[in-house]
């Protein structure tokens, strides 16, 4: 449904202090023709349409309204195309309660003059959802984007042409209500990590207690990089749903997440669900006070606290997994002794990175002390 | 009468986004060849493969998908052409305008003529869920493991002559199936989330109550239903995937139930435990036994699920309800611990004997700074059972400075589990008493600190 009505009125030269003369006689319609729709930007869609109007010697006025459209009239912008340094957009007016406006425009002759009118266009916008496939070993990943056009911004468009930020622009029709599932693009055989990540700041330390096995949650890396087929653009977020081929011809779904958005050079994460083959228990097993400072009332004022974990884990599948465990650090603190290498993520986070063999264990100690604990 | 309202209708060269009329202009209607269901049980989630036969022309096709009055996500729709894959491509799906529960696809094909296609949905409305009967010797020192796989269909969906299968693991999803089914534009409109994030309760009641009806139906269909199949088993990725022999027919409302495994004779130990923190004063009764071959297990996960214990109380096979108990995921080679909850005939009560303080601490003020407690603790344990048992007693001490003394016949027995707990681990005689005893000393105020 056309909602958006371009007009010029019959009488040029009408002083719009007038609204009941300004706001009747229409005298021309001109179509749209070219008309593009840029879906570059994450919030708004910005649409740029051209029409030729048919102007007379003098000053015409344009009568543009958009009702039931939701057009922000504050971006409308009207550049003249055919004979910018002659005719000239004079005046623009907003009639009352109306959603739409007035230009005037002096043309030197009586002339067609094609025109572009853009302006931001709210509900209407583009998703991407993703679709992929893991091979069975979990190390690569086909690929397949869509694009997604929604449009519910009470205009309809019989044909655009679609820009984004990357792909080629291609040409659409998209009605008032309608939505729109296109392939975007495809591609196979992407490498992919699988890691396992627990973080003791949220999992529980001692599953075996738990009502329910708790899971570890699972997720995939994809780099966005030239050498792993990719890297040519950045990857926008949207949903992404994973599949996995089994012993058959069949899939099954792993599981669903909504990838970020990747720049070129980065890495999208994606979590597909939790395993509850692999057990991760964390004990405390040291805590000692030191270095005691005390005031001149002999009351304790500042101690250290040297403390010591151990992590236990215990891996019942028949794989090997790269498991993240995540600890949170309190206060001032020093690591004293690992038996494992660790990332310092930030001032309250160390990370272990492991790699835990087949039905395998593996065990993670390390003291530290926290530092200057008021009493 | 079956219901069918999930319909594919090929349409001529039309084109929807200018016309929505065009689409009684109908060419073919192909039916469903085969039909594959994939259900998972930590969501309401199940994965439809359908085998369709299209006949297409070379160049675009366009064809109607419907799904009105199903549970169906319709942004989860997909279609492949085995084998054809380079040659038959969906290129774009368009929900029309105004038009709810139906969408055009635009087809690309190489080929002129009969396409065996695969055509894949989420839908929500079917789930299962795992039960167990275990059957204890006369001894307790076996059990008989009985599994089985219930499925419920509530989808508003008939499946006929469905390959069945069923996923053991814990999905990560973003959006509720049945929300997704509802919405009057599959991908929303601009402006609203892409995706709620899930209410972990509102899917659990929903679960909770299929699995309810479950319960009567199965109840009332289980004889007329069964049939005995055999349940082929494969992992992958984190889940584990039961695919059932052969085909069902699972119409909407109807539930079916099937044997997963049947073992006898797994060896089970007798624990009880004594955990104040966890279990308050009651003795507890667990049942152990291990998920590996040495327990005649250990070929796949065991999916979470509830266990009805039974016991053989005569040589005749008449047996006695023991009780019913809920059992956790347990992996390949872990150990399974089922709770049978509060023992009656078999008591471990802790009784404090004495209690003095000492080593004093004082201020330069004169006010005491610190000091011990010292605890004199007996554990009374009766097995009034005819059976031998193994015992744990947890003990937590909510601090870390304490020191524990140990009687000399308690070595061997105790070990300290972390920062603040210890345990202890007795096998106790059928019919008889024994006891434990332990001093603990915590440290107080500046008796924590080093060198006072």
């Amino acid at each position: 449904m056309k909602n958006i009505y371009i007009a010029i009125l019959l009488i040029s030269g009408l002083s719009l202090t007038n609204p009941a003369t300004a706001r009747t006689k229409l005298v021309a319609l001109p179509e749209r023709e070219n008309t593009i729709i840029r879906l570059d930007h994450p919030d708004v869609t910005l649409i740029q349409e051209e029409r030729t109007l048919s102007l007379h010697k003098g000053v015409n006025q344009i009568d543009f309204s958009w009702k039931g459209v939701h057009i922000d009239p504050d971006s409308l912008r009207l550049t003249i195309l055919q004979h910018p340094d002659s005719t000239r957009l004079i005046n623009v007016s907003y009639p009352p309660n109306e959603q739409a406006l007035v230009w005037e425009i002096f043309s030197p002759d009586n002339q067609q003059e094609k025109i572009r009118i853009s302006y931001l266009l709210s509900n209407i916008d583009r998703v991407i959802t993703y679709e992929a496939k893991t091979n069975h070993q979990e190390n690569k990943l086909d690929l397949s984007s869509y694009l997604v056009l929604r449009n519910f911004s009470g205009e309809s468009f019989d044909s655009a042409l679609f820009q984004l930020d990357y792909g080629n622009d291609f040409e659409k029709s998209i009605l008032d209500g309608e939505t729109r599932r296109m392939l975007f693009f495809e591609t196979g055989n992407l490498k992919i990590r699988k890691i396992f990540i627990f973080n003791a700041g949220i999992h529980p330390w001692e599953p075996e207690k738990e009502k329910q096995t708790p899971g570890i949650p699972v997720s995939y890396e994809l780099e966005n990089m030239k050498n792993n087929q990719l890297g040519q653009h950045a990857l926008w977020g949207g949903k992404a749903r994973i599949y996995q081929n089994d012993a058959g011809t069949s899939t099954i779904f792993l599981g669903e997440d909504m990838a970020g958005f990747t720049p070129v050079g980065q890495k999208m994460t994606l979590h597909i669900g939790d395993s509850r083959d692999l057990s991760v228990t964390q004990h405390k097993v040291t805590e000692e006070r030191s270095n005691i400072r005390r005031n001149r009332n002999d009351h304790i004022v500042l101690y250290d606290s040297n403390e010591e974990i151990r992590i236990e884990i215990e891996n019942f599948k028949d794989a090997p997994a790269t498991l993240k465990v995540i600890e949170p650090m309190q206060d001032e603190w020093d690591i004293k002794k690992s038996s494992h290498d660790f990332k310092l993520v930030n001032s309250k986070e160390i990370e272990f990175e492991l790699n835990v063999p087949a039905k395998g264990k593996s065990t993670v100690t390390y003291s530290y002390v926290r530092k200057n604990i008021r009493s | 009468m079956l219901r069918k309202p999930l319909y594919l209708l090929l349409t001529g060269l039309l084109v929807w986004s200018t016309a929505v009329d065009a689409k009684i202009d109908l060419v073919t209607l192909p039916a469903r060849d085969k039909t594959q269901l994939t259900i998972y049980n930590s969501a309401d989630l199940t994965l439809v493969r359908e085998q369709r036969t299209l006949i297409l022309k070379k160049g675009l096709n366009r064809l109607e998908f419907g799904w009105e009055n199903t549970l169906i996500d319709p942004t989860s729709v997909q279609l492949y052409a085995p084998g054809n894959e380079s040659k038959v491509r969906l290129l774009e799906v368009n929900f029309p305008a105004n038009i709810t529960g139906s969408a055009v696809w635009s087809i690309e094909s190489e080929i002129d003529g009969p396409v065996a296609v695969e055509i894949t949905f989420f839908t929500s409305g079917l789930n299962w869920r795992a039960f167990y009967m275990g059957t204890l010797s006369k001894d307790e020192r076996h059990m008989h493991l009985d599994a089985y796989v219930t499925i419920q269909n509530h989808s508003g969906e008939d499946y006929e002559n469905a390959s069945t299968r069923v996923i053991v693991g814990t999905i990560h999803l973003l959006d509720e199936i049945m929300a997704l089914a509802g919405r009057d534009s599959p991908y929303n409109r601009p402006g609203t989330p892409q995706y709620l994030p899930l209410t972990r309760s509102e899917s659990d009641v929903r679960l909770d109550a299929y699995r309810a009806l479950g319960v009567a139906e199965d109840m009332a269909k289980a004889a007329a239903s069964m049939e005995v199949k055999s349940i082929i088993k494969e992992g992958l990725s984190e889940y584990f995937l039961y695919t059932i022999e052969g085909t069902e027919n699972i119409p909407d409302g109807w539930g079916k139930r099937l044997p997963s495994f049947s073992v006898d004779k797994i060896p089970v130990q007798n624990l009880y435990r004594y955990e104040e923190e966890r279990y308050g004063k009651s003795t507890q009764r667990l049942v152990i036994f291990r998920n590996d071959t040495v327990h005649q297990l250990g070929k796949e996960p065991l999916p979470d699920g509830d266990i009805k214990i039974f016991k053989h109380v005569s040589k005749d096979q008449q047996l006695a309800y023991i009780g019913h108990v809920p059992s956790k995921y347990i992996p390949v080679d872990q150990e399974v611990e089922l709770d049978f909850g509060a023992a009656r005939d078999v008591k471990i009560d802790p009784v404090l004997m004495s209690e003095k303080s000492e080593n004093y601490r004082f201020n330069r003020h004169g006010d005491i700074s610190g000091s011990d407690r010292i605890q004199q603790w007996e554990i009374k344990v009766e097995n009034n059972r005819d059976l031998p048992i193994k015992i744990e007693v947890f003990r937590n001490f909510n601090t870390p400075y304490w020191k524990i003394n140990n009687q000399e016949e308690n070595k061997g027995k105790f070990e300290g589990v972390d920062i603040d707990t210890v345990k202890y681990t007795l096998d106790i005689a059928a019919y008889s008493n024994t006891t434990l005893a332990y001093d603990i000393t915590y440290l107080e105020g500046e008796r924590q600190n080093a060198n006072h």
